[in-house]
């Protein structure tokens, strides 16, 4: 079926439409809407909504690489060549922009750069090498650049923005609480682009709010593989893996996301519940007084931390606990409790 | 019957995302047990928009689900509510008129002040 005439595509089309009118201002509506022409064959309507989009927010990077691949689509290779080169300027080991530039040296008659091109992507993302084995492009240590390779190329960029476009579909379904379809859509998007940290990632988190944690646990995986700094990541494992009561690994996760992420109180607020529930309390308090630097009004991290100093039978520590609660929320009956039952 | 803080917290913030529930104005934590909830109940979307009194049973419905769903968690032993808008009272669910608790809660400050400065 031709995405046009697919229910589901119509449906978003048409509400990704009536949000674009209520909010113009809005970048990242202005490239999903370019992206859904896009992928619907409207090429024009696609350009406009991506250049909008650029013009909102000049550093979007998702809408330049649209906006890049959609001029790939058309042939047109000079403007493709300009948005890809900057990009991979900024970015070098983006294995997808490597590619995309050894089509468009290829398209120039540059067998040379094209295939220095392709050998930088498969140091960087060895899962190409097989990639390209299996297409028979790879062959004895050399790349064949044929017809056959520049079909395989070109395959590369428009499983890109196809993978763009499942991947926002199945949020969109995942936000309707549809989540099997949603499954249906990421795994595309998946499968389409493995080397895509951000779709394994949102499959992850579509899985664990389905209960389904070991696949959660292994898309997450899969995420952090691909790419070790993304802190939320390591959140997210850790909140699967504790509710599969593998408690020591979520607490090695969180420990991972609190590195990455400092200045994120709630994580350190989960680190220490972790910690807490394995009675690990000083660990606990010690994480409990980072949330508490970081936003002294964390009422929940005061909560938890007067209960633990209560639990060691600190009782001038819980009180003043308890006592700085009350200043900030002075009809807390069961602080105000607590706190006489110790006073 | 367990109490891991760690795991209430996460089945919770499960529950919330899965739910009609706009949680984006609300904090919830956990103690021992003791599920805390704050700030402005309000659901994501209503299915009779614009009739008053429709919309407000829908909300007073869906907190009643909302509660027996914490409380059926496994490890919770209480549940306390601190919404802005909405609490309860003699069991049944009632909203606050917000504007009307702020002068309150300032009144209340006011005479704070004024017993420090006696």
């Amino acid at each position: 079926m031709k995405k046009r005439e697919d229910p589901t595509y119509q449906l978003i089309l048409s509400e990704i439409e009536r949000e674009v009118q209520i909010h113009p201002d809005y970048a990242d509506l202005q490239n999903h809407f370019g992206l859904l022409w896009m992928v619907g064959g409207e090429m024009k309507k696609a350009e406009k909504h991506f250049l909008e989009a650029l013009r909102l927010n000049p550093t979007y990077r998702e809408a330049n690489f649209n906006l890049g691949c959609l001029y790939l689509e058309m042939k047109r290779w000079e403007e493709a060549k300009k948005i890809f080169l900057s990009e991979a300027r900024r970015f070098p080991k983006d294995g997808f922009l490597q590619h995309v530039l050894a089509i468009l040296f290829l398209q120039a008659g540059k067998k040379k750069e094209a295939t220095a091109r392709i050998f930088r992507v498969i140091s960087h993302h060895p899962f190409y090498r097989e990639f390209y084995q299996k297409k028979g492009s790879w062959q004895k240590g050399k790349m064949i650049l044929d017809l056959k390779a520049e079909r395989v190329l070109k395959k590369i960029s428009s499983n890109y923005f196809h993978g763009q476009y499942h991947n926002f579909i199945g949020l969109c379904l995942a936000r309707k609480g549809k989540s099997a379809q949603a499954v249906k859509e990421l795994r595309k998007a998946a499968r389409l682009k493995p080397d895509e940290m951000i779709f394994h990632a949102n499959l992850g988190t579509v899985y664990y709010y389905q209960g389904a944690y070991s696949r959660a646990v292994r898309e997450y995986r899969k995420a952090l593989k691909i790419d070790p700094t993304y802190g939320m990541g390591y959140a997210q494992l850790s909140y699967a893996l504790g509710l599969m009561s593998r408690t020591p690994e979520a607490i090695r996760y969180m420990k991972k996301a609190v590195q990455l992420n400092p200045r994120y109180a709630d994580l350190h607020y989960n680190l220490a519940l972790l910690y807490s529930d394995r009675k690990r309390y000083g660990e606990a308090v010690s994480e409990l007084k980072k949330a508490l630097q970081i936003n002294p009004e964390y009422l929940f991290a005061r909560i938890n931390l007067g209960v633990l100093y209560e639990d060691q039978k600190k009782w001038k520590e819980a009180r003043r606990e308890y006592r700085r609660i009350l200043q900030i929320t002075p009809d807390d009956e069961h602080i105000r409790r607590r706190l006489e039952r110790i006073s | 019957m367990l109490k891991e803080d760690f795991i209430i917290q996460s089945h919770l913030r499960k529950m919330l995302i899965r739910s009609n529930i706009n949680y984006s104005k609300m904090d919830f934590g956990t103690v021992k047990g003791v599920v805390y909830l704050r700030g402005l109940f309000q659901v994501a979307s209503h299915p009779a928009v614009g009739e008053e009194e429709q919309e407000r049973e829908y909300v007073v419905r869906t907190l009643y689900v909302f509660e027996k769903k914490i409380k059926s968690l496994p490890g919770v032993t209480d549940v306390i509510f601190q919404f802005l808008n909405w609490r309860k009272d003699k069991g049944q669910w009632v909203p606050v008129e917000i504007e009307k608790k702020e002068k309150e809660d300032e009144k209340k400050r006011g005479s704070d002040v004024s017993a420090n400065f006696e």
